[in-house]
């Protein structure tokens, strides 16, 4: 197997020892590896030392960091040069990856998996949204590592190429609108079988679980709220038996 | 009934994996896993119904770096365990609530975990200032035998808790249909304030108001 391919595949476990320590460091130490084999033994050793060392990025985009870095210490750069480029890549992958995954693909295409999945079928929702996110998942990954390789210490150029930033500046959009289209959708579906009065308190349940996350208490949000709501709701339920 | 339930605990265990350590492919979105546990169990409406309200409190939050994030998929498969076979909406709020309390174990577990990883890390830090690929590789090969620990123990838990809940009715029918359709809101309330959140910058808030009420007069003219 080639070390390119066996870094890629090893990306793929880059978060399993993630630590409050080095986050995803040693993930990526050995994601690299592969592509510092070559090296002598001092300078290997080195390399490693160095990948060891703190690190974090979105698990997508660490390959590109760690290719980059990989072909600094394959090219001889001086350990500063290769330090520098380790720090200054943490914000801005983390940056790319949260702004075009998970605020923009991962939105998008759950928003669509759950329109079809209502409008067609749970099992033909579930697939659609595997294929169209691990479509672009994996896509983006395989080019993060090969702009990563080759460009080595040059990469933050690959960052500002024209198609990330029009792919920043529509992810977000696309993705915002996709589950905007599936809330109202997805209720009326889960509520298909009542009446208007029933879809109303339904939509006053949501709209306080929404007053609470902006601005009454937005650490009781989401799960805590559910489970409190739930509990409420048991409680009625027995009272009026 | 054992291969089913041996099923489910290898497809819990995948989709705790695929959480953070193992790819993040999204099986362990709740659509995906409890589509899968449905399927399993062979009443994919059910289980997809359960994944799909927990979808709902699932885009709440992202799964971002170092950020505390409830274990959704394995909560979405003890989720559709209880309500499999269960009549219409009915057991959809038990069935919720389970995957919830699941959900919350999870998050409680990916944190046990990461805290176990910075002490192993701490004990093994003077191999890894030397270079020794033996650490690194002992510490990947450690910190993903913590999390298959964690993905199995809490499927298994969760079926536990699907078992002990499966066809439980709260009170009366009336007072479980009002579980289920508080918790539909509560979801509801969920993924929006999670878009507001993640989206932040106005421009894009304009765009989830418009796909809302595409959705809303999709509702209205053909629902």
């Amino acid at each position: 197997m080639s070390p390119i391919v066996a870094t890629w595949l090893r990306t793929l476990l880059v978060q399993a020892s993630f630590n409050y320590d080095r986050m995803v460091a040693i993930g990526a130490a050995w994601a690299i590896q592969p592509l510092l084999r070559t090296l002598p033994p001092d300078r290997y050793r080195a390399a490693m030392r160095r990948a060891t060392q703190f690190f974090n990025a979105h698990p997508y985009l660490v390959g590109m960091a760690m290719a980059a870095v990989a072909k600094a210490e394959c090219t001889g750069v001086p350990d500063e040069t290769i330090r520098r480029l380790r720090h200054a890549l943490v914000s801005p992958l983390g940056s790319v990856g949260d702004r075009l995954i998970w605020a923009g693909l991962m939105p998008g295409a759950v928003g669509v998996g759950l329109a079809v999945g209502v409008l067609v079928s749970p099992v033909v929702g579930a697939i659609v949204f595997l294929v169209l996110y691990n479509a672009a998942h994996f896509a983006t990954r395989t080019w993060a590592l090969r702009e990563g390789w080759h460009k080595g210490h040059e990469v933050a150029k690959a960052l500002t190429a024209r198609g990330i930033q029009r792919g920043m500046r529509v992810a977000g959009p696309v993705g915002a609108l996709a589950v905007g289209f599936a809330i109202p959708v997805v209720g009326g579906w889960l509520t298909r079988e009542f009446t208007l009065h029933v879809k109303l308190g339904v939509v006053m349940v949501g709209l306080l679980a929404v007053a609470f996350a902006q601005w009454i208490l937005p650490s009781f949000r989401g799960l805590r709220f559910g489970l409190v709501a739930a509990a409420v709701a048991l409680v009625i339920g027995w009272a009026f038996r | 009934m054992i291969e089913q339930f041996g099923l489910l605990l290898l497809w819990g265990t995948l989709v705790g994996l695929d959480l953070a350590s193992v790819g993040q492919t999204m099986i362990a979105r709740p659509l995906v896993a409890g589509t899968v546990a449905g399927l399993i169990l062979g009443d994919p409406l059910a289980g997809g119904t359960v994944g799909i309200v927990l979808e709902l409190f699932a885009l709440d939050v992202l799964p971002v770096g170092a950020a505390r994030y409830p274990d959704y998929g394995i909560g979405a498969v003890a989720g559709a365990a209880t309500a499999a076979g269960s009549p219409g909406m009915v057991g959809i709020g038990v069935a919720v609530s389970t995957g919830l309390i699941v959900a919350y174990l999870g998050e409680v577990g990916i944190v046990t975990v990461r805290k176990g990883n910075t002490a192993d890390l701490r004990r093994h830090r003077e191999g890894l200032d030397a270079g020794r690929l033996r650490e690194v590789r002992g510490l990947q090969m450690r910190g993903l035998l913590r999390d298959l620990a964690r993905s199995v123990f809490l499927t298994v838990v969760g079926l536990g808790l699907a078992v002990a809940t499966h066809q439980w009715t709260p009170g009366t029918i009336e007072g479980a249909l009002l579980m289920t359709l508080v918790l539909v809101g509560a979801g509801i309330g969920a993924a929006t304030a999670g878009i507001l959140k993640a989206v932040e910058r106005s421009a894009v808030v304009r765009w989830f108001g418009l796909g809302l009420v595409l959705g809303v007069l999709y509702v209205v003219v053909v629902q």
